[in-house]
């Protein structure tokens, strides 16, 4: 198995240096046959890819330990399943998995769009081939996942504890769907820039595939902050470390990107703009998998550090130089078709949330190198926290926010100040009467305050399009049910929009209250003594032992009282795994966590004592639950979006509007 | 009232002015020197009482876990060491020799008194030592 791993990974690569030539060359002589032999290239690149990973996986699985990664990854008292995600837990596992799925995307596009688009596809094709030349020479000839040890240890080293999570079984894999999916939208852009064929077709496929590689990022977001929720057990979910800001700065710009595009759809403005905006976003991504994966900027979990930093480096100079190149290039066939009109228009409200975005993802930057930047310059390293990108994060949060409750009632071009009290009077209403209700409750924090009056207002902006959409079928006799849920299928990128932002909401409104309103409290308790906590009693009732194959368990044992009731028992652990391969870490703190849709109660066995003593610590984190409904609710609303429409012909139904200074009448393209 | 376009200059020009100001606030308030213990040393005095971030391995045998009162440890570059106390929550993979990461002030009584610990695994993290300490049983 394992040399028919290696073999295939060697000729994967030649392959896709097949395709790369094939495609281009097909192109450029209107030789089909060779652009058709480049796609069948690129399935065979998929298939050969898909061969090495499951040898990967059989060697993973038996535990051979002649493997290199092998060996340094898993050990022999991993049960299956974490010795399947061993895959992505070490260096040359994980980028073989960057290889697998770019193949995969490519494999579909390939055969999505075999037919279509001839002369931009080999280009697009010839575009995903570079990318997995590069990422399959790595680990062809530098990370092989294959490589062999000189011996073969009786046992491995084992999985780090800390990763043996279930969302550390998906988490990763997510975030790598996404990461790599960004190239897809890319290459579209490239394609388009290298093929002359700016028009429209680039800028649907790219949308599209945006919204995929967008989907995949947030969500793997999510389960990486849930992750370190359950199981980091400090309390919180996100830290502004590296390697979350890594992931977070692509998926800023695609977000930037997703909704600039449709200006560009509708009519035909911000060309060049979204041309930069897609190569800023796969420049990210790329940058992002460097700083994961070479361990230049410390970070607390950065898993791996070697020494393919500076080839990483050379890549990415090579993406933005060239893709830049073409850019300047072709720079006078991406031409405006429209301009702005007025600053109260829906596509001025798209502008500032571009901007908004893309100075977000700049703050996030910056602080994610500014170790880096200041050594270089002044000499000394200097770090800038949580605090930094909470003080420039939030306020451009807000006002993001804001616009998203504008942009979607705003009427194109120019809105008239009649337009906006319709349209925003009850949203705005809703807003202020959500500030009263709350300072009547005692709410002081100025900050929440706005986030939930500007959650209120989206919310009321968001159903009023629902109602009145609703409402207008309805009147056609359709019932409610029925109404509505045509109105949804038959608009599907609109109000699959409209669903992403209330799961955005509901994220807003969760990590408001679970970031302002902490309540936090460590004692050291004997047995039958207990500690208050906001209305919560906890009752420490002894320590207990167990024992597993794996690992010696220490449980805190505490009952919870609600205003005098017993409601729960709780059981905090503290684990020292057995196993000696696993020296970095074999303690393991477990949390107890107690989850409502109100709050959650988060209690940590910090340290227990000889004479039977326990110190907890304990939590209450308002309404971290709605964080993860809001992923999944924006879950719905992508796949909505996403959603294939059942017929052709709508696709291409979607109007633009191209208005002169002296005909102001509407024209459809 | 303004021209069209010049609104939208002044608008970008807010929007930009806005965030350059957050990003140099930030940075200006939440900068933090990230030293090592010689560096640390080296600025004794000046560095009294600053905030500042220090790196260093866990000198063994110094960890004193109590309960009821701070964490104390020491950390080393090697040549010097530093005591270091801590309250809060201890990383799982706090341990002797491994690489602390703690952000603090260091008092004028010669203690580090840290807010924050961070700990991280050696740095030898895909080495192939351990293994051959597995080699050696295995025959």
């Amino acid at each position: 198995m394992v040399e028919t791993g290696s073999i295939s990974i060697f000729l994967a690569f030649i392959i896709s240096i097949y395709v790369l030539v094939a495609s281009i060359y097909g192109a450029r002589t209107r030789k089909w046959d060779f652009v058709r032999s480049a796609e069948n290239g690129a399935i065979a690149v998929f298939v050969l890819l898909v061969i090495a990973t499951i040898a990967l996986v059989h060697s993973l699985i038996n535990l051979d330990f002649s493997l290199k990664y092998v060996a340094l990854n898993t050990s022999t008292d991993l049960a299956t399943i974490y010795r399947i995600t061993s895959l992505w837990a070490g260096q040359a596992g994980s980028l073989l998995l960057w290889c697998l799925v770019l193949s995969v995307y490519t494999a579909i596009v390939v055969l999505q769009s075999r037919n279509k688009d001839r002369q931009l596809m080999p280009y697009v094709l010839a575009t995903l081939a570079t990318v997995s030349i590069f990422f399959i020479f790595v680990i062809a000839f530098i990370e092989s996942p294959f490589e062999k040890l000189p011996f073969i240890p009786k046992e491995g080293r084992g999985l780090n504890p800390i990763l043996q999570n279930a969302y550390m079984a998906i988490h990763p894999l997510t975030l790598y769907v996404g990461y790599v999916g960004v190239t897809v939208p890319f290459a579209f852009g490239m394609g388009a820039l290298l093929s002359g064929k700016l028009g429209d077709e680039w800028i649907r496929y790219s949308r599209k595939w945006a919204l995929v590689a967008w989907t995949f990022l947030g969500i793997g977001l999510l389960l990486g902050a849930r992750w370190a929720y359950l199981e980091l057990g400090w309390g919180g979910y996100w830290a502004w470390d590296p390697v979350e800001n890594a992931a977070f700065m692509p998926w800023l710009a695609a977000t930037a990107f997703i909704h600039s595009v449709m200006i560009q759809e509708k009519r035909g403005m911000l060309k060049k703009w979204n041309m930069s905006l897609i190569i800023l976003t796969f420049f990210l991504a790329i940058f992002g998998t460097f700083i994961t994966r070479s361990g230049i900027i410390s970070s607390v979990h950065s898993f791996a550090q070697s020494d393919i930093g500076p080839l990483f480096l050379g890549f990415i100079a090579f993406i933005l130089l060239f893709s830049f190149g073409m850019f300047l290039y072709r720079i006078n066939d991406l031409e405006t078709e429209n301009s702005f009109e007025s600053i109260l228009s829906r596509e001025s409200a798209f502008i500032f949330n571009n901007l908004l975005f893309l100075g977000a993802a700049f703050a996030v930057f910056l602080g994610t190198i500014f170790p880096i930047l200041s050594e270089a310059v002044t000499g000394s390293k200097i770090l800038v926290g949580s605090p930094y990108f909470n003080r420039v994060n939030v306020p451009i949060a807000l006002v993001l926010i804001f616009l998203m409750g504008v942009g979607p009632l705003i009427s194109w071009r120019k809105a008239s100040f009649k337009n906006l009290v319709k349209n925003f009077l009850i949203p705005i209403l809703l807003g202020i009467l959500t500030v009263i209700v709350l300072l009547a409750l005692g709410m002081k924090d100025v900050k929440a305050l706005i986030a939930f009056a500007l959650c209120a207002f989206v919310t009321g902006t968001v159903f009023t399009e629902f109602f009145r959409g609703t409402r207008v079928r309805m009147k056609r006799g359709e019932n409610f049910l029925m109404a509505f849920m045509r109105l949804v299928s038959r608009n599907k990128r609109r109000y699959g929009g409209y669903i992403v932002h209330i799961g955005i909401v509901l994220i807003v409104i969760g990590v408001t209250a679970s970031s302002v309103f902490v309540t936090e409290k460590q004692a050291t308790l004997n047995k039958g003594e207990s500690m208050e906590l906001r209305g919560y009693t906890l009752r420490f009732d002894g320590l207990e032992q167990y024992t597993t194959d794996a690992k010696n368990a220490t449980v805190a044992n505490l009952t919870l009282f609600e205003d005098g009731r017993e409601i729960d028992t709780i059981t905090p652990e503290k684990n020292i795994y057995k196993y000696e391969g696993n020296r970095e870490i074999n303690q393991e703190t477990e949390v107890a966590l107690r989850s409502t849709y109100k709050d959650d109660l988060y209690i940590i066995l910090s340290g227990f004592n000889e004479d039977g003593s326990a110190t907890i610590r304990a939590m209450i984190n308002p309404m971290v639950n709605w964080i993860w409904i809001g992923g999944l609710v924006l879950l719905l609303g992508a796949v909505i979006t996403i959603w294939p429409s059942g017929t052709k012909s709508r696709q291409k139904a979607f109007v633009r509007y191209t208005v002169s200074e002296k005909d102001t009448t509407v024209k459809a393209s | 009232m303004l021209k069209g376009k010049l609104k939208f200059i002044v608008a970008i020009a807010v929007i930009a002015l806005t965030v350059s100001y957050l990003v140099y606030g930030g940075v200006r308030d939440t900068m933090v020197y990230y030293l090592t213990v010689e560096e640390l040393m080296a600025q004794v005095p000046a560095v009294y009482d600053t905030k500042v971030r220090v790196s260093g391995t866990v000198v063994p045998g110094t960890i004193i876990k109590d309960t009821n009162s701070a964490l104390k440890f020491q950390i080393t570059d090697g040549t010097q060491n530093i005591d270091v106390t801590y309250e809060g929550i201890i990383p799982d993979i706090f341990a002797d020799d491994v690489e602390a990461v703690v952000e603090g002030v260091y008092a004028k009584n010669d203690v580090f008194e840290a807010d924050t610990l961070l700990a991280k695994c050696p740095t030898k993290y895909e080495s192939t030592d351990s293994l051959y300490e597995n080699k050696e049983t295995s025959d």
